[in-house]
Formats: C-alpha cells, structure tokens, sequence
C-alpha cells in the first residue's frame, strides 16, 4: 500500500440536522435490499400474483365507485398475509443481526444519533421496504379502480385510497417489529428469517388449534389481527365474535414489546454488559 | 502512593477535563474519583486490561452515563450535548466493526453521513481521506475481504473523514506489520499537526513513546500518572546503572553502603553479579572509590534511560 506525502485536510462544510440523520440509515437498506436477488424476487411475484393480477380483473369488471370491502379484502388476504411474512423475514433479518455479528454498531450509536436514531432509521427503512408490497401496489390498485369507476363519488373512492394509504402503513408496522426483535435474538441472518417466519406460522398453528374451544383465540393468528384491524381502519363492523379489547391487545403486543425488546439488546450490547 | 499530576502548564488549553468522575456497573466500579485533563496534541491512554480506558472513552461519548463528577469536553457537558459532542468526536473502535457488505468507499461515505455530512459533501471527503490512510483501488472491494492493516485504515478513515476536533484511537496499529505501524503511526502524527487532540489507547508502549507528546496512566479506575512525556521520562534522568561482581558477602556491604550515599531504586543479584540502579547526578569517581574500597570490580557503569515501559510498569506498580 505506502502512504502518499499528502497531508491530513480539514473539512470545513455544513452539518445536516441531528434530527435527518435517521434517514440515511434507511435509505441505505432501501438501497442495500433492492440489489438482493431474493427480495427482489419475492417482490416481483408476491406483487404480481397479489396485486397485479386484481388490479386487471377489478379495473375491467363493472364498478361504481371504489369500495372499502374490496380492499379489505384485497388487503387481507391469505396470499397477501404469507408474502408480506416472507418479505419481512426477508427485509428485517439482518438489520441487527449483522451489526451484533460485525460489532457494526458501536460505529452507529457513537455518532450524533444515538440508539433511538439507530433503530428509527433501522425501523424506517424497513417500512419504507416492505411499503414497496403493502402500500405502493394497493394505493396503483385503488387509484386504478377508481379511474376506471362508473360512478360520479369521487369523494367517496378518494376516502377509500386514504384508508388503504392506511392500512398499507399499518400492515408493515404490524408485523416489522417482530421481525427486527427476532433479528435481535441472534447474530446469523438466516436464523432470524427461518425464526421470524416460523414465529407468525406458529402463532397461526397455536391459534388453529385453540379457536374451536373460543373464538378469542383466533386472534391469536396475526394474519387476523390484520384482517380485523384493517376492517376497523375502513370503517366496516367487526362481527361479534370479534372482541375489540383483545384485538387492540393483540395490535399492542404485536408491536410494543418487540420494539421495546430490540431497544434493550442494543442497550445491553452497547453498554458491553 | 497519590496520584502523579506532571504537567506544569496549568494554563494550558485542555479539550477533555473529567473531575473526580465516578461510573459503577452494578457493584463494580470502573472509574472511581477519575481526573483528567487532556490537551491538544496527541494523548497516551495507557493501562493494563480492565483499568477504565473504554469505560472513560465511552462516558466522553455519552455511551455511559456517570454517577458523579464532572466532563467537560470542548466546555461541553456530555449529559446535555452528547449530540453537540458526537458530532466533535471520531471514534476508531479496537476490535472489528466494519459491515462486511459494504466496500471500503461505501462505508466511509455512509457514516460521514450520519456524522451530518451531505452526500455531495461525503463522497469526495471519502475519497480524499481513504487516499490520505494509503487505501488505493482496494476501496472498491467489499470489507470482508480485507487484510487486518486494511481494515485499520478503513476504520482510522470512517473516525476522521468528518474532521472532528477529537479522536480516539483504540489500539490503532493492533495486528498491523511493522510497516504497516510505522505508516499508522505516521499518519496519527499528520492528523495532529492540524490542531486536534488525539486519544491513543494501546498496550504497544514503543509505538506510544514515538508519536505521544502527552501521557496519561490509569489503573483501577483512576489516573495515577498525568502529564507531558518529556516530563514523565526525565525523571530517570540522573539514573545510572552499575554492575559489580565480587564476593557475595562483599558485594551486600557494597550494596548497604550505597543506599547510605545514594538514592537506590533497585538491587538485583544473579550468578555473583549485581546490578543495582541508583540516582546520582554527580561524579562518578566517588562511587567507583567505594566500590574499589569494598573490593568489588565495576563491570559497567551506564545511564539508565527511562522508558515509558518502565514508567508505566513503576506507576502501575505503585499505584497498585
């Protein structure tokens, strides 16, 4: 190698705000996980067999107007539900494992973010990832179906593509947090995407069996949690059998604890304990 | 033995001032009554395993909070502007940190970004520092596949190419060649020479004693010896070794008679030879009357020069 005879320059540009840096942590996955071959490729087919095959058949067939249970449906769907596990297993598995495996992060959390920037940026990256699935194809279908509408309510369609810019938004945060504390637990990348998948196919096993002694145990499946949870985001009933208390535990401990969970590993791996 | 405060300039400027700064981890306590004050130029961090090195650069970074005391870092407070303080400090870990998917050039520009540089800005500041660590076309090829004294430049690059006014640099020349070092240590000096202070944490003492113009010495927790080098290593400046050899009983008359003249610092016999390090600023002629006087023969009779080894190894000592 051999050092050049150049001196050590100052740098005397602008600093950015401590409040932004968050971003560029998660324009870098965005950025990582749109070269991975794998991603990509679940993308494109969960996107295609999901989204796009819908969005012809509901386009051509006759419509008046966008309506909030198409979309619930659309949206919480048995396919739907399994490429968007897939894709966050895939996403979030190695957002903090590969930094406890690479030591990485001492590099993140001693510069002017800190541990709550270095999981925002973490937990904005993956959001803006898995959005690619449950956001942008939803709003192209909503925006499509109402384009194509027979009916004068514009108003009415234009509430139903708020709802499902929504419930798009809320379909990745429902099911990321578990992901990244999963991805927490363990320092290889692939543990953390078998474990996160098997995490919500296990939660679905134990909530088959249990739902034929009381139908509150249904809820113990995410994918009806999200089902449930998007019919309250369009504004649809929830049947009776649903209790809302238990749904809004379930949406909480989905979410909460995983974050908080994540939050305490990097605490402890940080302070060297 | 109290603490050894060597710096005479107490009006000098100081960036890091901690005043009996103490930090427990459950019941161990890691910093215990720590001070220091750390000047421009480049720092020694010097001390055994577990002595409080990490620990000290970890609260001036705000990674660990203290129970009590005082940090003052560029007249920051590290528990109300750790961000401020972040954004003035570059940190070169000791061990592996580096992602391993990134390259060389992608890992200095992502984290000059999140050290608040714009991406306009981080792209040539990367090139310019990876060229002034020595790393060449290897910048385009991933971490994983770097050699240890790549990954040292890399990681010295990612702590600089935000121009702090700080840095620490924990064992920078670790599992580096010995030209490798060499160049290391050179470009520590250069980084130096632009008005900033510079922490170095490392066990290698020889490459300490070449760059550091400053030293300080910790053990259990606390600083036991502060100040400039020169002022460190020229308290061995009147020491002298002498060797003798004679009969045994002769030899500890000899020895007893010394340390009635002489400030002896250490006796040692071994084969019907002793050497004994003794301070003695004047004449030698009175010393080798009186070892003819005893009938001992003087086989040598040299300078002792301080080393920092043997500064850190009697401050440890004694401070133990």
């Amino acid at each position: 190698m051999g050092l050049d005879p150049i001196g050590y320059k100052p740098w005397d540009g602008q600093r950015t705000e401590h409040g932004r840096r968050f971003l560029v942590v998660a324009e870098s996955i965005l950025r990582h996980k749109l070269r991975a071959k794998w991603f990509l490729a679940m993308l494109i087919i969960g996107t295609f067999l999901v989204h796009v095959m819908p969005l012809f058949i509901l386009s051509m067939m006759p419509h008046k107007e966008l309506e909030a249970e198409v979309m619930r449906d659309q949206m919480g769907g048995g396919l739907y539900f399994i490429f968007e596990v897939i894709l966050v297993a895939l996403v979030c598995s190695d957002l903090i494992s590969e930094d406890m495996r690479s030591n990485s992060f001492i590099l993140y959390v001693s510069r002017a973010m800190g541990v709550k920037g270095y999981l925002l940026g973490k937990w904005t990256g993956a959001m803006v990832t898995i959005g690619l699935f449950t956001l942008l194809p939803p709003l192209v279908l909503a925006i499509a179906v109402t384009a194509t509408q027979s009916g004068s309510d514009y108003l009415g369609s234009l509430a139903v593509i708020g709802q499902t810019l929504i419930a798009g938004i809320w379909s990745a945060a429902l099911l990321i947090p578990i992901g990244l504390a999963v991805s927490s637990l363990t320092r290889k990348r692939t543990y953390a995407s078998v474990g996160t998948f098997m995490f919500f196919f296990g939660m679905m096993l134990v909530s088959g069996i249990f739902t034929g002694l009381s139908q509150d145990w249904s809820l113990l499946d995410p994918s009806q949690v999200l089902y449930q949870s998007h019919t309250v985001i369009y504004g649809l009933e929830l049947t009776d059998s649903v209790n809302k208390a238990l749904l809004g535990a379930m949406a909480f401990l989905l979410t909460v604890p995983p974050m908080a969970l994540v939050y305490y590993r990097i605490m402890r791996k940080e302070a060297g304990k | 033995m109290g603490d050894q405060d060597l710096s005479k300039e107490s009006g000098a400027e100081h960036t890091i001032t901690a005043r009996d700064v103490v930090v427990r981890f459950g019941s161990i306590v890691a910093l215990d009554n720590f001070s220091i004050q750390v000047p421009k130029g480049i720092v020694g961090l010097l001390g055994p395993n577990g002595a409080g090195k990490s620990t000290f650069i970890k609260t001036v970074l705000g990674l660990v909070s203290f129970e009590s005391g005082e940090v003052r870092i560029s007249g920051m407070d590290p528990r109300t502007d750790v961000m401020a303080i972040r954004d003035r400090v570059g940190y070169m870990p000791e061990h592996d940190c580096l992602v391993d998917t990134m390259t060389g050039l992608e890992l200095v520009t992502y984290f000059g970004r999140l050290s608040g540089m714009t991406k306009e800005d981080s792209i040539p500041r990367s090139h310019e520092v990876l060229d002034f660590v020595g790393l060449g076309e290897e910048r385009y090829r991933p971490t994983s596949t770097y050699s240890t004294g790549m990954k040292q430049r890399v990681k010295l690059a990612q702590a600089i190419v935000h121009d702090p006014e700080i840095l620490f640099l924990d064992e920078p020349t670790n599992g580096m060649d010995p030209l490798g070092r060499e160049e290391m240590l050179e470009l520590i000096s250069r980084i130096a020479a632009s008005n900033k202070s510079i922490l170095v944490s490392s066990h290698i003492l020889q490459d300490m004693e070449k760059v550091c113009q400053h030293v300080v010495i910790i053990n259990n927790g606390r600083a036991i010896t502060q100040g400039p080098m020169s002022a460190l290593l020229d308290q061995g400046r009147d020491r002298k070794r002498i060797q003798v050899r004679g009969d045994h009983q002769a030899l500890l008359r000899f020895a007893e008679q010394l340390g009635r003249s002489y400030q002896v610092i250490s006796v040692s016999e071994e084969f019907g030879q002793m050497t004994i390090v003794l301070v003695n600023s004047g004449p030698s002629a009175a010393l080798l009357e009186l070892a003819k006087a005893h009938g001992v023969q003087v086989r040598s009779y040299v300078p002792d020069k301080l080393t920092l080894e043997g500064a850190f190894i009697r401050s440890v000592k004694e401070g133990a």
